[in-house]
This record gives structure tokens, sequence and C-alpha cells, in this order.
């Protein structure tokens, strides 16, 4: 009987991943899969690249070998990237982009956005009764704050952080208003 | 029965207009709001800051006015199970923390998650195949969204995501389907792999991959950045409409060669749905699934579809739960499970073979 790739029991639970072409199988016992959110009805199951990351994603680890990475913003790492199977906020894309750029190479079917709000604009798409799509490709993208705006809501965010006696994340979103106020010349 | 029981079992239209092998699709969209840390490494006073944006700006958005809003915290854990049941929110949702809210309109038939995995989880759900009509639907929502909150958008990787799996369109689409024959005729499994190699993932209804357990099979995107929302939905629709159409010409082949097998496993399956004292989940869901074929192949009155599906819901661990306002153990959810079957099955009228 094969056995679990992780903790070494009888394997009851066989996936098959295929991404472009390339086949991994995982052979798992039951609570290893159920751990790594196998059993999750609305998980996929690249949920769970929590610990699976390396069995997955074998081709990715030169890039792992960038491992100094560390997200200014939020202070993630690849390391703990492996460990939760999650980023730590928008910002990690830019910072940890030679780890990010791995995983979506051998994950996604391409490395640019193509859909809603791209410059493509392959938008405000429409499909006719048979059910196949056309596109009337409208152009937009997503609405940018103006900086009046902008400092409205970081003041509320301010607020917020107050009242939620978060002082650290206060005394960020404040030097974020006096930048702001500072390069756009507000008073 | 509570209030909470009330907006579960009010009439989903979901389970009333469903039709045979298209259990129910639906579109899910993933959302960040840029200026804060994704849920996992955001603290207790962030997840409040973003609970209360989005809740403000959804609450604003025509389609969820006079609708409901759960804050997870107060809910008991039977009550949170019973709406995973209902596939209005994830398993992770309700594990993760107190500052999570979920709203969904009467009809079931959309429902946000706020902080999930991501900050907002948005999805619309529809008995059929019609993706058009559920996209238009989704779209709306998020448009709102996006033009009163500043999200995580980024020009070359688009919509972002905690996990870079979700990265780009943020956008996954899956379809249930109810594929019986393929299972009886032993094709499931190259169908499985063919649909794989494709770019798609296939699980199971309840768990992953599991023939036996009913013959559901739900089948969504694995791949989210590269191409457009209409790409993905149109090849999804694409390969869906093959498999329906495998499926149909399955069942043609064992109404033709297996037919007395047929009639013999429909036919013990009412017989112990109408006479059972306690029942498996699982055996349970089998029997059903036995009936819903029969009501598409004729055997059973059409009427009865959308009862079914009312009835598998109801059978569940959690709702029976919620049904009896209190938690039940393994041996008495059997019982109940039996009870409230041999009941229903009592007023289905008799098999009418071919």
């Amino acid at each position: 009987m094969e056995k679990c790739q992780f903790c070494g029991k009888p394997a009851t639970v066989h996936m098959t991943q295929v991404i472009n072409n390339k086949t991994t199988v995982i052979r798992m016992c039951n609570e290893c899969a159920s751990k790594h959110g196998l059993f999750d009805k609305e998980g996929l199951p690249f949920a769970m690249l929590s610990g699976l990351g390396e069995a997955l994603f074998s081709g990715m680890k030169q890039n792992l070998s960038a491992n100094g990475l560390i997200c200014s913003k939020c202070g993630c790492t690849p390391m703990s990237f492996k460990e939760t199977g999650r980023l730590g906020c928008p910002h990690c894309y830019k910072d940890l982009k030679l780890l990010i750029d791995g995983i979506i190479e051998s994950s996604q079917k391409g490395t640019i956005h193509k859909g809603k709000y791209s410059r493509e604009g392959a938008m405000a798409a429409t499909m006719n009764a048979t059910g196949s799509f056309t596109d009337t490709s409208a152009k937009k993208s997503p609405r940018r704050l103006s900086t009046k705006e902008r400092l409205n809501e970081l003041q509320e965010m301010l607020d917020a952080a107050v009242k939620a006696e978060q002082y650290e994340e206060a005394a960020r979103l404040r030097d974020e208003i006096k930048n702001l106020k500072g390069s756009e010349g507000v008073s | 029965m509570n209030d909470f029981a009330k907006k579960l079992f009010q009439d989903s239209k979901l389970a009333k207009e469903t039709t045979p092998v298209v259990v129910s699709s639906r579109i899910r969209l993933a959302r960040n709001l840029a200026d804060f840390k994704f849920v996992k490494y955001a603290c207790k006073g962030d997840l409040h800051a973003v609970a209360e944006r989005c809740e403000k700006i959804l609450s604003s958005c025509s389609i969820f006015t006079n609708n409901t809003i759960l804050n997870m915290g107060d809910l008991l854990d039977y009550e949170k199970l019973a709406l995973v049941e209902r596939h209005l929110c994830s398993q992770e949702f309700i594990m993760e923390n107190n500052e999570s809210k979920l709203f969904f309109t009467d009809d079931h038939l959309t429902s946000i998650m706020i902080n999930e995995e991501d900050h907002l989880r948005m999805q619309v759900f529809r008995p059929d195949l019609n993706f058009k009509t559920m996209f238009d639907k989704i779209n709306a929502i998020d448009d709102h969204v996006s033009e009163n909150l500043n999200l995580a958008f980024d020009n070359r990787y688009g919509f972002l995501t905690a996990c870079p799996t979700n990265v780009g369109t943020g956008m996954r689409a899956s379809v249930m389907l109810h594929l019986p024959a393929l299972v009886i005729t032993k094709q499931i499994g190259n169908l499985i792999l063919a649909v794989q190699k494709l770019g798609f993932v296939v699980r199971g209804l309840f768990g992953e991959g599991s023939e036996a357990q009913g013959n559901f099979f739900q089948i969504s995107n694995q791949q989210t950045l590269g191409f457009a929302e209409v790409d993905i939905l149109s090849r999804l629709t694409q390969i869906i409409r093959s498999i329906i159409e495998y499926e149909l010409n399955a069942r043609e082949i064992v109404k033709k060669e297996r037919i007395i097998w047929l009639y013999d496993n429909i036919g013990r399956a009412l017989g112990i749905l109408r006479g059972c004292y306690c029942l498996t989940s699982i055996d349970a869901i089998n029997c059903i699934s036995l009936m819903m074929l029969a009501v598409d192949l004729g055997y059973l009155p059409n009427t009865l579809r959308g009862d079914l599906h009312q009835m598998m819901m109801k059978i569940q661990n959690s709702h029976m739960q919620v049904l009896e306002n209190r938690v039940l153990n393994g041996g008495e959810r059997d019982i109940k499970r039996a009870e409230l079957l041999r009941e229903f099955f009592a007023t289905v009228p008799n098999l009418k073979f071919d």
C-alpha cells in the first residue's frame, strides 16, 4: 500500500494535479488531506498550498532560493507563505515578485491579466442565446480615488484604528496622511 | 421554527428550478481592499474596519436591500455548518474569525462573504447553465463595489488575492452535475482525467471525488489569470455541454443493456427510503440520487425533481439540527433522517416503469 507523503501512514487519498500538461500525484492519509483543505467544498485542491507547496511546485524551487525576500509593508516572507499558503497584503505582489511569478508561471494560464479592467479591455462581454460569448471591449479601469477622497478615506481608517486601539496601524495611517498632504500641497 | 431556521428553509429557487444533469451553477469573485492586509495576516481591528466598510457599501447595493446580514460570530456551530451545506458560504469562512459577515438574498441566489480568505468573496448561483445571466448579475455587484471601495488591483496581475492561484480575474465558476449513468457505465474516471487535462478541477459534492456519494460532481476552472472572464465561462460551458451529452448517451445505453439492473436498483432504493428507520447520510444520498434518475427517466413525476433537491438539503447533518433546534449526535441524526425520508416518500407515487 502507498504511504502518505506527509506522515507515512497508509495513503487513502490520491490527488492527481495536471497543470500545463505536467502531472503531479500526491498521496495522503485522510487526516493530512483534511488538514490541507482537500475536503473543503468551496476551496479547490490548490487552497492547500500550505505544506503541499513543495510537492506541487517542485519546478518552483530555484525561485524559492530567493529566500531573502520580505514584504516591506507586512513582513510576509517566502517562508511564511509556504506555511500558510497565503500572502500578507496586496504589496506582497511587488516585494515578493520573484516568488509569486514562479507560482503564477507554474499554475496559471498566462502571466498577464486579461479580464475585467485590463488594458486589453476584454470586458463588458455579452453572451448570445446559444451560450457563446461576444466581446464588446469596453475600456475601463478601476476607479482611482482623488486625493481628497483618499484623504477622507484614510481619516476614516485612522478613526477606526484609534477606536479599535490599533495604535501601530493608527501611526502608519497618520504618516500616510501626512505624506499625501505634503506631496499634494493640501493643507 | 426560529428566525434563523426560517431564513435557511425559505423556498430556495435553486432547489425548485433545478434541471436534469445540471444541478446548479455558480460564479464567485474574490476581491480585496487595497489598504488592508489580507485576512489571514490582518489584526482584529483591521478586520473590523474591513467588515464595516464592506457592509456599508453592500447595504447600499440595491440587490441587498431588505435581505439578510449575519454576523458569523453570533451563530451556533451547527447553524454555521448549515450555511455551508446550503453552499451560501465556505468551510474556511466559518472557521476563520469572528469579524466575518455573510450577506445573502432571500432566494439564496446571491451571497457575499466578508473576511473569508479574501476580504470579499461574492457569489451568484443558478439552477441551470445560464452563465450570461449570472455573470451580468455578479458583474453589476462588482461594479458597485469597485466604484465605492479602493480595491487591490494591479495592471499586470489584475485583482490581487491572498492566494496567487486566484489572482487576475479572481473568478471561479463551477457547475454541479448529477452523472449517475457515467458512474454506472464506469466512464467517469476517464471523463475526470480528460476534464483535468483541460485545466478544470473535478470534485465530489460531499467530499473529494468519491463515486459512491450520490454521483454528484463539481467542475470548476483552476486558472484565473491569463484569460478574460468570458473566455473561462465559455470554455466551461462548452465542456459542460459535452458532459451532458455523454451522460444522456450513457443513460440510453444503461436503459438498453441493463434495464433489469436499473429497475432493481431504483426499486430497492425507493424501498429503503420508504421503510428505513436509521439511515446514514451517504446511503440516503445514494438512494435520492437514484430517485432523481427515476424522475429524469420518467419513472416518477417531473414535479418531484425540486422536492428531491429540497429533501437532500433537509437531511444533511446540520440542517436537521437547525430544524430540531438542538445538537444531535450521530445516532440521533440517522434516526431523524430516516423519519424525514419515510414521511416524505410515503407521499411519493409508485414507480411507473416503461
